[in-house]
């Protein structure tokens, strides 16, 4: 079976969520993707740390495929499109910028993150690089979720996680994790790890393989359960 | 640190001087990661200063010889000298005096605060070890609230508190001083103090020559008896303790191994040989298997490793960019970036535990560490025991938790993943001979008497697992369908069973089960599963002709490869853990080795270290040796699988533990979802547990 995303309403819009960590606006033609940590494994090597290649390229299929899927005429990135300034002309800047040149037909913009600071992308990537939030109602892109007055966010940085425990079993799950200001993305990259949301007011959508299923509200474990308190 | 040294070109310049070099506890480094190194370091001490004398002290073992050719190396001799006749040892054992209250499973044992009270009151001082450093903080803090009359002459010692504080703990004991100290294996090691009045050791000690040895601490003088009060925390730890007094009256001790072909602790090592001056291969290759731990490595490893070091894996695999150790172009591998050698300087070392975050005071002094995975649980006015005091987080900042002195009580103590010991083979093999003399109404230890009401009803509702069968209960509950095992093995060796059977049986259904091992037995538990009977069930708990390699098929493809190359990964140097004060640049290269075990899988599945994983897990964490040995146990031994009606008191220990495993053929979507209406269908809540 093909990879079904979920639909949901939000702000009066409909939304899809992708199993592949992406979340597409039909009416605008737009996906967003947050947090894709481009050129991660190249740091690390760089430094000594010897983490193979090809998270790259799988993150870059992963893109195709879902751009092809919904045909999304604009690719909108919620920050930390790379994960530090590349320490020379690195080889996957070139890699982005020929995989950039296969897609001449969509718009390509980016909210820079903490992670983007002193990265200036090459003319080739042809990326449209904010440093401000992006307000396009009834929604505000940004990386970093907080509230903004000019509408309901969508948003990255978290790389949101939910735990969930039940009898024995236990299970950690990337969501898109929907609070009453913000929507927060689950990251996108490969090699990125996550942080477990907790709070029981969000309402969050796992990303599990082929699918976007919906986690019912207040199961996710808060930690203080974890060490009996008297 | 001695590998700290090697790395400083100067420094291995003045060893070239080194006349003498003396290792204490011995016995301790022998089996451990941290003495495969030390094999490393020796053998670039015996090259730099040829005519060095190595000297080693150790405890008795069973294998005194194969520890002096550790420190020698394959091809030298070398002189074993035994000290004094060993002392008259005594054991006594605090028993319940009724066991209606005395729980048949858990850790903790301060339902016997009272009676250890009573033994360390008066004149003399007392060493009261316990097995974890959780235990030495819950016992201390009660008998400071029993006793706080002796504030001033109690104290705790263990691993994760400041240095000072340990400090002045040892300190204490040499000037008497102190009366009573609390202390984990921490005070077993390199501590010297004069012999204290009494010994007790809370809980199992696991093995015959570690009580031995604690209780060797004790008595005054040459001649003078040692003695030690043993304070059984479950009912097993009684049987426990009698067998432990059998085995030192009979001799009994365990063997310490060395480690064998540790890829990760040889790539650790030659980076630092590059870092110190560099090294020329094939030399290195020499000195290298002049080692027991190293002696006939494989080519094929030999050049992984290489490989591994100096481009990230084997040739023409993709790790672009990499940098670690370089040929400097004349023969020498050479590690040139300062940076690179920071970091590797700061790494260095093999004892792997969990990211460890300072405590301090807000306003003042440090008190020790705490693992991440603890403190990262908790929220700011979250209380906790630490240091034998109640604190309160204020904050977290970089590596540093900061806390202040709390005023509610809490029982929150955090969790420490120290390596949890094995029962020896020796102490298991004792109990079970107990058992068998108990079954045939021989005369039996004062515990077996204590034990008598759980040990007749565990025979009524099952059966006594004596030498020569192999017992196994199948229970239903709740939860599903319980099959319980119990080899006598330690948990090591239970955790390689545990794995294998349960991959065997989610082969033959969809299922997801779990596994609990303890040093008794393991559980494989799940819902709608029908574990067989009779032969089949023989067949299904025995190892068939490639154990090793089944178990590797089956731990790759469970949690437990994720879990052992935690270690594997930040000893190779695959992940970096950071430091107090790092700059941003050091937070950019974390990640978890979880995720890095994913990558690695998913892009160069070939990787020696993941290989290794499953691997080491067999031979080193699973006790390959002794699993193959029980395998044959098993298979000549008859089955007795019997159906009781409850948890017995065999099984109830096994389903209480915390830790369990997974092993699944469910995909992940059929997880999620049956999960998912599970918690909709239970009592809605904050916490999700049932």
């Amino acid at each position: 079976m093909p990879p079904q995303p979920l639909t949901v309403d939000c702000a009066g819009e409909t939304l899809l969520l992708h199993p592949e960590r992406a979340l597409e606006w039909p009416a605008r033609s737009t996906l967003f993707v947050a947090d894709p940590h481009f050129g991660k494994d190249a740091h690390f090597r760089a430094a000594g740390i010897a983490l193979p290649e090809g998270t790259l390229a799988e993150d870059l299929a992963r893109l195709d495929i879902v751009l092809a899927r919904t045909g999304a005429t604009r690719l909108v990135i919620l920050g930390d499109v790379v994960h530090a300034r590349p320490l020379r002309a690195a080889d996957w800047v070139d890699r982005v910028g020929v995989w950039r040149s296969r897609h001449a037909d969509f718009e390509w913009l980016a909210v820079a993150g903490n992670h983007d600071t002193r990265f200036a992308p090459p003319a080739d990537w042809r990326i449209d690089w904010r440093a401000d939030p992006v307000v396009e109602a009834p929604f505000v892109f940004m990386h970093e979720p907080t509230r903004h007055p000019a509408g309901r966010v969508l948003a990255g940085h978290w790389h949101p996680v939910a735990r969930l425990r039940q009898g024995r079993d236990s299970l950690r799950l990337p969501v898109f994790a929907f609070g009453p200001d913000a929507v927060v993305l689950p990251a996108f990259g490969g090699l990125t790890g996550g942080a477990p949301v907790d709070d029981p007011a969000l309402h969050c959508y796992a990303a599990v393989e082929d699918r976007v299923i919906e986690l019912p509200s207040a199961v996710t474990v808060p930690p203080a359960t974890e060490y009996p308190r008297k | 640190s001695l590998s700290l040294l090697l790395s400083y070109a100067d420094t291995q310049r003045q060893l070239a001087g080194v006349t003498t070099v003396v290792i204490d506890e011995w016995h301790e480094l022998l089996g451990s990661k941290r003495g495969a190194l030390l094999e490393l370091a020796l053998a670039r001490i015996r090259a730099l200063a040829p005519g060095v004398c190595i000297q080693g002290l150790s405890a008795t073992l069973a294998n005194l010889d194969e520890a002096l050719a550790a420190l020698t190396g394959p091809h030298r001799g070398g002189r074993l000298v035994r000290g004094l006749m060993p002392r008259e040892t005594v054991i006594d054992t605090v028993r319940p005096a009724t066991l209606e209250r005395f729980p048949w499973a858990g850790h903790l044992g301060l339902q016997q605060l009272q009676p250890v009270l009573e033994a360390i009151d008066g004149d003399g001082t007392t060493l009261v070890f316990t097995n974890t450093r959780s235990q030495a903080e819950r016992w201390f803090e009660a008998i400071l609230r029993a006793r706080p009359d002796w504030l001033e002459t109690t104290a705790m010692h263990h691993g994760s508190l400041d240095r000072d504080v340990r400090r002045r703990v040892e300190d204490g004991l040499r000037d008497r001083s102190l009366r009573r100290v609390v202390a984990t294996s921490s005070l077993d090691l390199g501590v010297d103090f004069s012999p204290v009045d009494r010994v007790v050791q809370v809980g199992s000690p696991k093995g015959v020559a570690r009580l031995l040895q604690r209780a060797g601490r004790s008595g005054h003088g040459p001649g003078r008896t040692s003695a030690l009060l043993c304070v059984p925390t479950h009912a097993l730890e009684l049987l426990e303790a009698a067998a432990a007094r059998r085995g030192i009256e009979a001799g009994r001790v365990e063997a310490r191994r060395p480690l064998r072909h540790c890829l990760d602790v040889l790539a650790q090592h030659l980076v630092t040989l590059a870092a110190g001056g560099g090294f020329q291969p094939d030399a290195a290759r020499v000195e290298v298997e002049d080692t027991a731990g190293f002696a006939g490595l494989a080519d094929a490893d030999w050049q992984w490793v290489l490989d591994f070091i100096r481009r990230g894996g084997q040739a023409l695999k993709g790790y672009p960019e990499f940098r670690r150790v370089i040929d400097r172009g004349d023969g020498q591998f050479i590690v040139g970036e300062r940076r690179i050698l920071q970091r590797h300087r700061m790494a260095i070392g093999t004892i792997t535990a969990d990211a460890a975050m300072t405590v301090r005071f807000v306003r003042g002094g440090r008190l020790g560490t705490i693992e991440e995975s603890f403190i990262s649980r908790l929220r700011p006015g979250d209380v906790f025991l630490f240091g034998g005091r109640m604190l309160e987080l204020a904050r977290v900042r970089d590596l540093t938790a900061y806390v202040r002195l709390a005023s509610k009580r809490t029982t929150a103590v955090p969790r420490w993943q120290g390596g949890r010991l094995p029962l020896s083979t020796e102490l298991a093999d004792g109990m079970r001979a107990l058992l068998a003399d108990y079954a045939a109404n021989e005369p039996v230890p004062p515990e077996l008497d204590t034990l008598r009401p759980i040990l007749d009803l565990q025979q009524r509702w099952s059966a006594l697992p004596v030498p020569g069968t192999l017992l196994a209960e199948t229970v239903r509950s709740r939860e599903g369908v319980h099959l319980f095992v119990y080899p006598f093995a330690g948990r090591s060796a239970h955790e390689g069973l545990a794995a294998l059977v349960a991959w065997r049986l989610s082969r033959s259904a969809r299922a997801t089960l779990h596994t609990a091992v303890n040093d008794y037995g393991f559980e494989v538990v799940g819902r709608g599963l029908e574990p067989p009977t009779g032969h089949a069930l023989h067949e299904l708990l025995l190892p068939g002709d490639d154990l090793a390699g089944e178990i590797e098929a089956c731990l790759n493809a469970g949690e437990m490869a994720r879990r052992r190359f935690r270690e594997i990964a930040r000893v190779a140097g695959l992940v970096f853990q950071g430091y107090p004060g790092q700059g941003k640049s050091a937070r950019q290269l974390q990640a978890s080795s979880g995720l890095v075990y994913d990558v690695l899988v998913r892009h160069d599945p070939d990787n020696r270290l993941v290989g290794q994983a499953a691997r080491e897990a067999f031979e080193n964490e699973l006790d390959g040796e002794r699993l193959r040995a029980v395998s044959a146990a098993m298979a000549a031994s008859r089955l007795v699988h019997c159906e009781p009606p409850r948890l017995t008191p065999l099984a109830f220990p096994l389903w209480a533990e915390r830790v369990q495993h997974r092993v699944s053929s469910e995909s992940w979507v059929e997880r999620v979802q049956a999960m998912v209406e599970r918690l909709e269908r239970a009592a809605p809540g904050p916490s999700g547990e049932s």
